[in-house]
């Protein structure tokens, strides 16, 4: 049946190819849907990015947000959209959380990842593990340490159950075979909130989101999920050369259009996000918000993305049969 | 104080430069119309303005939002007054006494009362911001998830003061409004509930479609359901100023409603909508009336949009003086300022002086502004009543669907809005309460998250409510304030509900 309707969708693209030729892509204006709230990761990341775009394209393309369900109403949305390249979506690393939550927990899941054909990676941001400065620790091997004394008494905080800051914090606590109190909250500003008013001990933020605790020292940064050192946090070391290999983890943003769009299209709309992020305002504006830009063209992000989906799905499994038991 | 005075006068150089005072008013236009917009409040209106302050810089774009902000919570009311359709979620409380002085032929001191209340607090709560932000920031990030769990419960206490009528029927509908909270995924257990393989339903219903549902939706109906068309109202000159006696009452709700406003502000999470709620509660348990609640008290009108604009300053205090969000409002708006490379914290006060002290003025400038755009609208507004029902509720239907499918640009959102539109109309037909439905669907979710983060924080241990001062003070008085509600059920003494007797909620 799926053979048969990718033939089905092959002889139609075929038949269609004459005409789109001769139309140009883009010749009215494009949809960016960004699965999050204004001010998020993915809107700061998102608009900008559009607005450079827009320079290379000449047409406009429209920031719409469509929040809810954690990133899964918007990312449905584009994935069930018309596969012509005028509807696009700027999503975070939980895109690839979401099905494998989805499955864990036997729901209808909202979409699936070979929905979706990447256009680029724009920025990857490690998170970084930071404590209440009263925490008499200032290392990974004594936060261990610690932690290892007081099993199951220490706890962090997240932006949400298999959210974007609690990936992370399993990841590093199934590495050292720690046990924590897992403490949600609704976001990454309420997950930082709880480590500086004490009620937590700990969370992983993202550089930008702690980076004015950290300088009036109401937050210590411990290590990054980085593969290297963060350039605004130089003296934080990563989880990798303190001798935890398989401990890296971004929050990244990344462009996708629906996985049936015609490869001129996506030539047309991968070629427009490379001069994007060349853009030296576009730069500028992500130096601002402290996310420099990370720009993957298709081929790499697709590897990238395939190993980064390989790793939270795996990761999904280990947490949900730890909370289930 | 000579220091925060020559601070003063270096944010009113800021703010009364003639291009920051142009996108003050600006801003308070934008948020006034976004306030009066069914459906549309202050956070989506300043979500859709967000991108355009992009190319501003700071200080503009933190005063321009900042405005849009205050201007929707003054707004919000004017909807509230005249239709009985809550502009934002803020000012439900006003529909009920509100409107219920539009059909007395009072909507202009109601609107009025609203404009000054809101104004007086709104000041009051800029002096707070500015006298008060480093001391009370510290304080408030005391406020952790037990502290927060017992500051809910005192809200449900508070509950059983607002009934109005039958307790019984009362508790019903805030049983209805907890139960609608819990729809959605599960935060602790990421499980989905009563979620129908819905994604959209997800994060829950929202209180924007479901107030304007079953207020605003609802008064329509039971309009078109009535034998006669209702008398198309024609105000006088002399029924727009409130009487010496409106005055009188309106003074303490006000003064209290201030105070209560600015405290629960300060509090991280999206407390300021609860406000409105438990100023209602107090105001009817202290009046010598509370008969008259529900029917057309200005104190009703006075209490509750005084503290959800004291609220919305005191929101500013952790926001200014430690750099976090304590609700999706404050948080877009330092998304804004993130954007120009300024990274909230607790050192953004004495890093960017220009910024938080032109922006404590423009907030005075932007309450003046408000208060001039609105009293003198207070006729034109009123004025609106005078078309003929015919013509207004079709075109009060149209601007209901757009404003809450622009919230988030969803038509789930329009079909919840109509759902609870018909469940309204048919429960105010037996006469029931609404407004125990709208607190206890705003409560249920924040109450659940806060318990369950207490007990992860705990591993499940109840005595965490007893080891915080904070939390066990506030949570004695709830039980103390539970005891007293129940008195009359078990004396069978004479309470002030039985002068009551039923709420007639319909005009």
């Amino acid at each position: 049946m799926k053979a048969r309707l990718i033939f089905a969708a092959s002889l139609l693209a075929l038949a269609g190819a004459p005409a789109a030729a001769q139309e140009v892509f883009p010749n009215h204006s494009i949809t960016m849907i960004v699965p999050f709230p204004p001010g998020g990761v993915a809107d700061i990341t998102g608009r900008p990015t559009a607005a450079a775009m827009e320079k290379v394209l000449k047409q406009p393309v429209a920031v719409v947000n469509r929040p809810g369900a954690g990133g899964a109403v918007g990312n449905a949305a584009v994935a069930n959209a018309k596969p012509d390249g005028y509807t696009i979506l700027m999503a975070l690393s939980s895109i690839s959380v979401i099905p494998a939550a989805d499955e864990l927990f036997n729901r209808k899941p909202a979409y699936s990842l070979d929905q979706f054909a990447p256009i680029a990676l724009i920025s990857a941001d490690p998170t970084i593990l930071v404590v209440h400065p009263s925490l008499p620790v200032k290392s990974l091997k004594e936060l261990v340490a610690l932690a290892k004394s007081k099993p199951g008494q220490m706890s962090y905080s997240s932006s949400g159950v298999y959210g974007a800051l609690h990936m992370p914090m399993e990841m590093f606590l199934h590495a050292t075979k720690l046990k924590m109190r897992h403490v949600p909250t609704t976001g990454g500003g309420p997950a930082i909130t709880a480590v500086l008013g004490g009620h937590v001990e700990m969370t992983a933020g993202g550089p930008a989101a702690i980076s004015g605790h950290v300088k009036a020292g109401k937050l210590r940064p411990i290590v990054s999920w980085g593969a290297q050192r963060h350039p605004a946090y130089p003296e934080v070391p990563t989880f990798k050369e303190l001798g935890y290999k398989d401990v890296e983890y971004y929050i990244w943003a990344g462009m996708f259009a629906p996985r049936a769009t015609p490869e001129p299209v996506m030539k047309v709309l991968r070629d427009a996000a490379r001069k994007a992020a060349e853009d030296p305002d576009f730069r500028s504006a992500m130096a601002k918000v402290n996310s420099p830009v990370q720009y993957m063209d298709a081929p790499e992000f697709q590897k990238y993305w395939e190993a980064d989906a390989k790793r939270l799905a795996a990761l999904v499994k280990i947490v949900g049969k730890v909370e289930t038991k | 104080m000579l220091e925060t005075f020559n601070n003063l006068l270096l944010g009113f150089s800021v703010a009364l430069s003639p291009s920051v005072l142009v996108y003050a008013f600006v801003g308070c236009i934008i948020g006034t119309l976004v306030g009066m917009m069914p459906g549309l409040g202050p956070l989506a209106g300043i979500s859709l303005l967000l991108p355009a302050t992009f190319g501003l810089n700071p200080i503009i774009a933190i005063v321009l939002l900042s405005g849009v902000y205050y201007g929707a919570m003054y707004g919000g009311s004017t909807t509230s007054i005249l239709m009985r359709i809550p502009g934002e979620a803020a000012s439900v409380m006003t529909c009920v006494d509100g409107y219920a002085m539009t059909q007395n032929g009072r909507a202009g001191p109601a609107l009025a009362i609203a404009a000054i209340g809101s104004f007086i607090a709104g000041t009051a709560g800029v002096v707070g911001l500015m006298l008060l932000a480093p001391t009370l920031a510290e304080f408030a990030l005391r406020f952790g998830p037990p502290e927060y769990t017992a500051l809910l419960m005192m809200g449900l206490f508070i509950l059983a003061y607002m009934s109005g009528g039958s307790m019984l029927k009362t508790l019903a509908m805030a049983g209805l409004g907890l139960m609608l909270g819990m729809i959605g995924i599960d935060a602790m257990s990421g499980y989905t509930r009563f979620s129908f393989d819905l994604v959209e339903l997800g994060d829950g219903v929202g209180i924007v479609p479901v107030a304007v549902g079953l207020f605003g939706i609802s008064e329509i109906l039971l309009t078109a359901g009535q034998d006669a068309a209702p008398k198309v109202q024609n105000p006088k000159l002399h029924d727009l100023i409130p009487s010496r006696e409106e005055f009188r009452l309106s003074v303490g709700p006000i003064a209290r409603g201030s105070l209560l406003g600015f405290m629960i502000g300060i509090i991280p999470g999206s407390a300021h909508i609860i406000s409105s709620f438990v100023s209602y509660g107090i105001e009817r348990r202290m009046s010598k009336h509370p008969e008259r609640f529900g029917k057309g008290a200005i104190e009703g009108v006075a209490g509750p949009e005084s503290a959800n604009n004291a609220a919305a300053s005191g929101a500013f205090v952790p926001m200014m003086a430690l750099g976090i969000p304590t609700s999706p409002v404050t948080a877009v708006m330092i998304a804004a300022i993130m954007v120009h490379g300024i990274s909230p914290g607790p050192l953004l006060i004495s890093q960017q002086p220009e910024l938080f002290w032109g922006f404590v003025a423009s907030m005075y400038v932007g309450n003046v502004v408000l208060l001039v755009l609105n009293l003198p609208m207070v006729g034109l507004f009123v004025n609106l009543l005078r078309i003929p029902y015919a013509y207004l509720y079709p075109c009060i239907l149209a601007f209901c669907i757009l404003g809450t499918y622009s919230v988030s640009n969803s038509m789930i959102d329009v079909w919840i809005m109509l759902i609870m539109g018909g469940i309204g109309y048919v429960l105010r037909k037996f006469d029931y309460d609404l407004a125990p439905v709208a607190l206890g669907l705003v409560l249920s979710p924040m109450l659940e998250l806060s318990l369950r983060q207490s007990l992860a924080m705990s591993a499940g241990d109840y005595g965490i409510f007893l080891e915080r001062p904070i939390a066990t003070t506030m949570l004695g008085l709830g039980v103390l304030l539970f005891l007293l509600s129940i008195k009359p059920l078990i004396f069978k003494s004479k309470d002030w509900r039985s002068k009551v007797g039923l709420d007639e909620v319909e005009g």
